[in-house]
């Protein structure tokens, strides 16, 4: 259900799913700490194992895989990681330009066209505005109004 | 799935929720795949240390009681463990009567509203059909 298929992939292609997720939140040369926790969320989703992700962190300092990861990576994959990475790519509030032109690299690989990519960009919209309602939800107002808003 | 407010907590209180969540996956006494999937997922957003994460796995395989995991948790970190347990409940599909009574428990002892679990589920129904849009999208896409 919530969890998805993601997990089912082979170890190794699971691993380039999380690199490529990795470049894409180095990609605009700083790493927030909201990248940080949805980067680490997502490997653990996929169940990724702990001593794979600490060799996956390093590749933060190690932008330049990119082709290799494209050329190897399955075409299901690469679609996870394209459907992550542009809610990974949105996690700090912005889309950045090197952040796009790797999305756009990913989809391309990908097959994946310009209006398809559209399509994922609106859906991860959609997924904010879900979210945030969760985050407001949250703080439902307690039985003796005492919590803050 | 998207950053949320937790990271913004102390440590101790991220470790204490997800320590919660560890309790909840193991309520129906078994742990499925996607419970695995989810709580490893929770464990990655609370961005605790490896050491930690580690002690909180074997916490699947002997689970601290509810009354423990409940007093280490201040009022924040609980509310987002009530949310995020509603989502490990609901990860293998259906919220069962032994998960709802401990969300209604979580609840009662963080002071929330009385529907707050109902209000919950219902939130994470309409997640469960965004992350089936996100599939549906993946599926049509042209191969």
């Amino acid at each position: 259900m919530f969890c998805d298929r993601v997990a089912d992939l082979d170890a190794a292609e699971r691993a380039r799913y999380a690199d490529l997720l990795v470049l894409i939140a180095a990609a605009d040369g700083e790493l927030v700490r909201e990248e940080i926790q949805l980067l680490e969320s997502f490997m653990g989703r996929a169940m990724v194992h702990p001593e794979a992700r600490t060799s996956i962190r390093q590749g933060l300092f190690d932008t330049n895989r990119l082709s290799n990861l494209l050329k190897n990576a399955e075409i299901e994959t690469l679609r996870y990681a394209l459907r992550d990475g542009v809610l990974l790519a949105a996690a700090d509030g912005d889309y950045d330009r090197r952040e796009l032109r790797i999305l756009k690299k990913i989809a391309s690989s990908a097959n994946v066209e310009e209006t398809e990519l559209k399509a994922i960009f609106d859906w991860v919209s959609e997924g904010w505005e879900w979210h945030a309602k969760g985050v407001k939800l949250s703080k439902l107002s307690a039985r003796d109004d005492s919590l803050p808003e | 799935m998207l950053p949320d407010t937790l990271q913004n907590l102390p440590r101790d209180e991220r470790y204490a929720y997800a320590r919660l969540l560890a309790y909840m996956a193991r309520v129906d006494e078994e742990i499925t795949v996607d419970e695995l999937a989810m709580f490893e997922q929770q464990l990655g957003k609370a961005l605790l240390s490896p050491n930690q994460r580690e002690v909180l796995r074997r916490a699947l395989k002997s689970p601290p009681t509810l009354e423990e995991c409940l007093d280490g948790l201040g009022p924040e970190a609980g509310r987002l463990a009530l949310r995020d347990s509603v989502l490990m409940a609901a990860s293998d599909g259906s919220v069962d009567d032994d998960e709802l009574e401990v969300l209604k428990e979580i609840a009662e002892h963080i002071g929330l509203v009385p529907d707050a679990v109902q209000q919950l589920i219902e939130w994470t129904k309409v997640g469960y059909a965004w992350m089936q849009d996100g599939y549906d999208l993946l599926n049509s896409l042209q191969s």
